[in-house]
């Protein structure tokens, strides 16, 4: 056989498997079922409660969270650049330690051991100490990508700054950060996407009516209102995380696409 | 190399069918369990049950004194609910399973509908809207509300929360009395189970904890904790099937009956229970 012809064979072979498996899945779903409890009639009038307190939010927290977590990033990526060990050591340990840590654990402990432990608790009774415990999550995470970012910048770019007198602070500030940005907002915007979803653990801290995110309405939804006992709310605010993330996700595709152009 | 990771997808894809084909064989297990139910003893009749044999329970683990874990126990859980389930399960010559599961899905019907378990058993109020997606059997416990707060609490009643953070548990009725009847400008805060609610309490992120009687009561034994004050709300529990299994609730009235007669209810609720609290 040609090898063109067992190439061919092949690729029909690949065509075949997908096809029954997308058929199976067609006739193995309970449309019926489908309508009743993903996608049931009252669905309407979840709409606003799920987009005016859930979506605002969501997006809320997400800045929040996303914001601080920003600066306690780069706060620890300069740690970890810096010539002093200690503060390397710091920075390394603390990585470690909140991106091994599932962002929940993080949030709980926030929210009912720091206030037991250190007497202090966060701005905003459990939800703000949720958020508090994702920028924590977030900024080890962010941390790193910042370094890689970093270090990523070209040597000789510093050493251009300084030639032209440039203190350190100065370099770093006017020259490595901006150019260490550029490099790296495909990778933020993902931490971007990834935080959005991560704000549906806020639930577990406890929030109050207002306070509610897109994955808590929803929750609230399964029990009362006109879709109570379905899973309609679920699908609903699906549809809207999807509606948030789905530009991002296609927006970091575009900036990798347009960076590896520009190299 | 190009065919050699063609290769690999055609196989991944292969594994992914035949998952999918398994799993559908997994599934029409369902149809099968209808006449499990021949192996049930006494006078039952063919039960409808997720698998055949057995008696599937699902509760939401902790939520003491009705339902706890119990590594020792047969099961792996105890409490009051899982002693009244394993009365109903041995009078009807079946095997007993306990699901651990959310309560908001178990209150909605949406475990039930799935097809997760044959009863729910997690202190579960009948009321009207729940009865809309599921059926209840009679009502085994008459439950109040109460107040928890910590020892020293300004709070003796409902009305001192005003600028206050009451607790409730997420779909609760406690948390319908605490929105109907708490002053306006306390606020409620909800949680997904009494596990956040009570760390919550002691880490002073809320007041006060609104929330079925026997189970504050539990937290004021173990002490540093209040009832400041209790509800009659004239509320009952009751075991819930999936909608319209109407055999299976003729059996489950019919074995609380007879432990009511037998005496084996009054001695286990009293091996849970204060006498005073309902």
């Amino acid at each position: 056989m040609k090898r063109t012809t067992k190439r061919r064979l092949r690729q029909g072979g690949l065509y075949v498997v997908l096809l029954v498996a997308v058929v199976f899945v067609i006739l193995k779903v309970d449309w019926t079922a489908v309508h009743e409890d993903l996608w049931g009639p009252g669905l309407g009038d979840n709409w606003h409660d799920l987009i005016v307190t859930g979506v605002k939010n969501t997006l809320l927290y997400t800045a929040i969270a996303f914001g601080c977590g920003l600066v306690l990033a780069l706060l620890l990526a300069l740690m970890k650049l810096s010539p002093v060990f200690a503060y390397r050591w710091l920075a390394t340990a603390y990585i470690e330690l909140f991106r091994g840590l599932p962002a929940l654990i993080a949030m709980l402990g926030m929210a009912f051991a720091v206030p037991i432990v250190f007497h202090w608790k966060a701005p905003g009774g459990t939800l703000g100490a949720g958020i508090v415990g994702l920028i924590m999550v977030a900024g080890a995470y962010m941390a790193e990508t910042l370094r890689a970012g970093l270090q990523a910048v070209p040597k000789g770019q510093a050493e251009a700054a300084k030639s032209l007198g440039m203190n350190s602070f100065h370099t770093m500030v006017s020259v490595v950060i901006p150019q260490a940005f550029r490099i790296i907002i495909p990778p933020l915007t993902n931490e971007f996407v990834l935080l959005i979803k991560d704000t549906s653990l806020l639930s577990f801290v406890g929030a109050a009516i207002g306070q509610r995110e897109l994955t808590n309405v929803a929750h609230d939804f399964e029990t009362s209102g006109s879709t109570a006992g379905t899973a309609t709310s679920l699908a609903q605010a699906a549809l809207l995380y999807l509606i948030i993330t789905l530009p991002l996700t296609q927006l970091v595709a575009w900036l990798e696409r347009r960076q590896r152009r520009a190299r | 190399m190009i065919t050699r990771s063609l290769k690999t997808t055609a196989t991944a894809l292969a594994a992914v069918a035949a998952l999918s084909f398994g799993l559908a064989g997994c599934g029409s297990d369902d149809d099968t369990a209808t006449d499990g139910a021949s192996t049930g003893g006494s006078s039952a009749p063919s039960l409808d049950l997720v698998s055949s044999g057995t008696l599937t329970v699902c509760s939401d683990v902790p939520y003491a004194p009705f339902e706890d874990f119990d590594k020792s126990a047969p099961s792996g859980f105890k409490g009051f609910d899982i002693d009244i389930v394993s009365y109903i399960a041995q009078d009807l010559g079946l095997q007993l399973k306990v699901l651990d599961e959310d309560f908001d899905g178990l209150q909605s019907g949406l475990t039930l509908n799935a097809g997760t378990c044959d009863v729910v058993a997690s202190a579960l109020t009948i009321t009207d809207d729940r009865a809309k997606n599921l059926d209840f059997s009679d009502s085994y416990y008459n439950s109040e509300q109460s107040l928890l707060v910590p020892d020293g609490s300004s709070i003796a009643s409902l009305a001192d929360t005003s600028g206050k953070k009451i607790g409730v548990q997420k779909g609760t009725t406690g948390k319908s009395y605490a929105t109907d009847n708490a002053p306006s400008d306390a606020t409620i805060v909800d949680f997904p189970s009494d596990a956040e609610l009570f760390q919550a309490l002691k880490a002073g992120q809320i007041d006060a904890i609104l929330q079925d009687y026997p189970v504050n009561y539990d937290h004021q034994q173990a002490g540093g904790f209040t009832i400041a004050e209790s509800y009659d709300t004239g509320e009952h529990y009751g075991l819930a099937v999936k909608k319209d299994n109407t055999d299976l609730v003729q059996a489950i009235d019919g074995a609380l009956q007879k432990m009511h007669d037998d005496g084996t209810y009054d001695k286990d609720y009293s091996q849970y229970f204060p006498p005073a609290a309902s």
